[in-house]
């Protein structure tokens, strides 16, 4: 098989994978040196497709084979796709043609299981081990870690990956164990674990080998069974405590050609998938925790963003006066950021904040009015009812695209 | 009226703003022409070449701001930073912050200078030239349109990507060359260069192509996403931009149903027997 037929089939393979980031990687340049590439801890999306995603990384699996029989996945071994697998030296090459080129800023590389998971890991391993040490590449590395594969395997890929991530597939158990019969969560915690301690390890030894510097990342699937939000956000914040997890990618479920009946067969859920990110957002960047964005089991709201619906909850918080309120307060105002807050901190400094700053800071202004005072406004909409407030500020829903098979 | 010239360097700006400071020239004073000649001295005012006596004390991080500022291609480019320059050396630090209105429109500029050094770090496509084109040529050459004069700051960011590499990028404008030791900044382009970024050949695109083809997820379209983050002012100098509206189309009339391209769906599929591979 050519290359290039290769190519296409292992790139469909992988484009269900949402993470595509080449950020957080230690400073890297290849400047007078033989070799190429470097890194600086800002990603860089080189292109875009028209799906929206950014493409950063030449993305692939190494095959698509694969003895899993996963229910929503494309490449399980009872799907009827066609199916290729690379050499080593192929992803090799491809990988320093696009990077020359300037269209990506290195490679994330996945693989199907073959033979045995260790198997695997070693061909994954070979790829990242022959791009470093023959071709001096500095650019960034991603590695899929295969969680049944030896420690002493996964330690390796550490220290040519910038980051190792370990999917977690399905947001329960339970639903692993009906969808993903072959994957065990004690194996897929277990290699977070190793990854971990992996990290610990070097920690503080400046002159230790790096690994993964850029830490360890997951995906989740979302909408291929019934879980609802308050119990993925939950599981994701245990992650991010217990393995510092960088990252939880939520990937909304995209319906798979030849669909088995275990999964549902609709379109992918994006607008969950992006409430699901601004919570997660909030979790790791604003000091909210999965307990106060949930009274108990349910999902986010589809029609207004999670930091307006907890806002709603919580009244007696505001009006706050963006004069005196502490920082961490000014930024749970909905329609307000981090930016702008940092912003807000630093006028206040010089000189009053009057309500006309805040409109050239562009925040959003509609979402925010209601909860904050400045020395020359008071909210009207501060007497407001929630449920009013809801109906005026929840977003409209957009005209329905045609389904052109519904 | 005082009307300068800077040549858009901002160093010879820097020189004129600080004569015009220690003077105490209030900026609704003093205009920059941008490309008309002007003459330092065409004024009823009578001025003294060496510098005033006000001495002006700025913080640093200021002359970073303006700096930066300095590369937004737009109206009173000049002029509004020595607006700025004059409220924050006479005590009124808030002209250089978001949420002045000077501030503001200073901050605003910065940022899209910045957003476009990270537009040329992205979309820049580089194409080999022949290797029997010799030493003396670059190895790599790529055209690309900036909207601000960032190429010469920005362009440092392949030094470090490209190792021993020789490269050259051209552009309307500028245009820097990479000899494999020294970065070479042009002010005004060479043709030549142009002409060779502009009309090089490039036989082995195809490999990217597909890839870019096949990574897409039509059951996911989302282009309003896609052009907020890839403006289309670049899609005619990427080699994938004229694959964009095919695959939107083609994602409209049916292939919404799952992510799958059609080339790969129209393929023989092999289902795996379980226990071998």
């Amino acid at each position: 098989m050519q290359l290039i037929e290769k190519l296409s089939i292992l790139a469909d393979a992988a484009k269900y994978d949402a993470s595509c980031a080449s950020s957080g990687a230690p400073k890297r340049s290849s400047e007078g040196k033989a070799g190429l590439g470097s890194t600086d801890g800002m990603g860089i999306c080189h292109s875009y497709t028209p799906d929206g995603r950014c493409v950063s990384l030449l993305k692939v699996l190494l095959t698509n084979f694969c003895l899993y029989d996963c229910q929503y996945c494309v490449n399980r071994r009872s799907s009827d796709v066609p199916r290729a697998r690379f050499s080593p030296e192929e992803v090799v090459t491809l990988t320093l043609d696009f990077y020359r080129r300037n269209c990506v800023s290195g490679l994330f590389l996945s693989s199907g299981i073959i033979r045995s998971a260790d198997y695997t890991m070693e061909q994954l391993v070979r790829v990242a081990k022959l791009l470093r040490e023959v071709h001096d590449f500095r650019g960034y590395i991603h590695l899929k870690t295969i969680p049944e594969a030896d420690p002493a395997l996964i330690a390796e890929a550490g220290r040519y990956a910038d980051r190792l991530s370990v999917n977690i597939e399905l947001p329960t158990d339970k639903s692993l164990q009906i969808l993903a019969p072959e994957k065990q969560i004690g194996s897929i915690k277990q290699a977070m674990q190793t990854i971990f301690t992996g990290e610990q390890t070097v920690l503080n030894e400046p002159r230790a080998p790096r690994f993964a510097p850029a830490g360890q990342s997951t995906q989740m699937i979302v909408g291929a069974d019934d879980t609802d939000d308050s119990t993925i956000l939950h599981g994701a914040e245990a992650l991010y405590g217990n393995f510092k997890l960088r990252r939880v990618y939520y990937s909304a479920f995209s319906p798979i050609p030849n669909s088995p009946k275990s999964v549902p067969l609709a379109a992918p859920p994006l607008m969950r998938e992006h409430r699901l990110y601004q919570a997660d957002f909030l979790l790791r960047s604003y000091g909210f925790r999965a307990n106060e964005l949930f009274a108990g089991p349910g999902d986010l709201a589809l029609d207004i963003d999670p930091k307006l619906a907890w806002a709603l909850e919580h009244r007696e918080v505001f009006p706050l006066d963006l004069n005196r309120a502490e920082a961490t307060l000014i930024a749970r105002i909905p329609g307000i950021g981090l930016r702008t807050t940092e912003r807000l901190v630093e006028l206040r400094r010089q000189r009053k904040i009057r309500f006309e700053d805040l409109a050239r800071m562009r925040c959003v202004l509609t979402k925010a009015k209601p909860f904050f005072i400045t020395s020359d406004y008071h909210p009207q909409q501060a007497e407001s009812t929630s449920v009013l407030l809801r109906e005026q500020l929840r977003d409209r829903p957009q005209p329905q695209q045609m389904g052109l098979w519904g | 009226m005082i009307s300068l010239e800077c040549d858009n360097l901002f160093s010879t700006w820097r020189e004129q703003a600080r004569w015009l400071l220690s003077h105490q020239i209030d900026p609704s004073h003093v205009s920059w022409g941008e490309v008309e000649v002007a003459d330092l001295f065409a004024t009823d005012e009578h001025y003294p070449t060496h510098n005033g006596p006000f001495q002006a004390r700025i913080p640093k991080a200021l002359l970073e701001l303006l700096e930066s500022a300095a590369c937004y291609h737009g109206e009173q480019r000049w002029s509004l930073l020595y607006e700025v320059l004059w409220r924050v050396s006479h005590g009124d630090r808030t002209a250089m912050m978001a949420g002045d209105q000077l501030g503001s429109e200073l901050q605003r500029r910065i940022k899209q200078v910045r957003r476009e050094a990270h537009h040329l770090h992205a979309f820049v496509r580089f194409i080999a030239l022949p290797a029997a084109v010799g030493p003396q040529m670059p190895e790599y050459v790529a055209w690309h349109e900036p909207a601000h004069d960032i190429l010469h700051s920005a362009s440092q960011h392949f030094v470090g990507r490209m190792g021993r590499h020789r490269w050259m990028i051209a552009t309307p404008l500028d245009g820097v060359y990479y000899d494999g030791e020294q970065l070479i900044h042009q002010r005004q382009c060479p043709e030549q260069w142009q002409q060779l970024a502009r009309n090089v050949e490039d036989p082995h695109s195809a490999m990217w192509l597909t890839y870019y083809s096949h990574i897409f997820n039509p059951a996911r379209l989302n282009p309003k996403v896609m052009e907020g983050h890839l403006p289309s002012r670049f899609w005619k100098n990427l080699p994938e931009g004229k694959l964009i509206p095919g695959l939107i189309s083609e994602a409209r009339t049916g292939k919404q149903r799952d992510g799958q391209a059609s080339l790969v769906a129209a393929r023989r599929g092999k289902k795996i027997s379980s226990g071998h591979s």
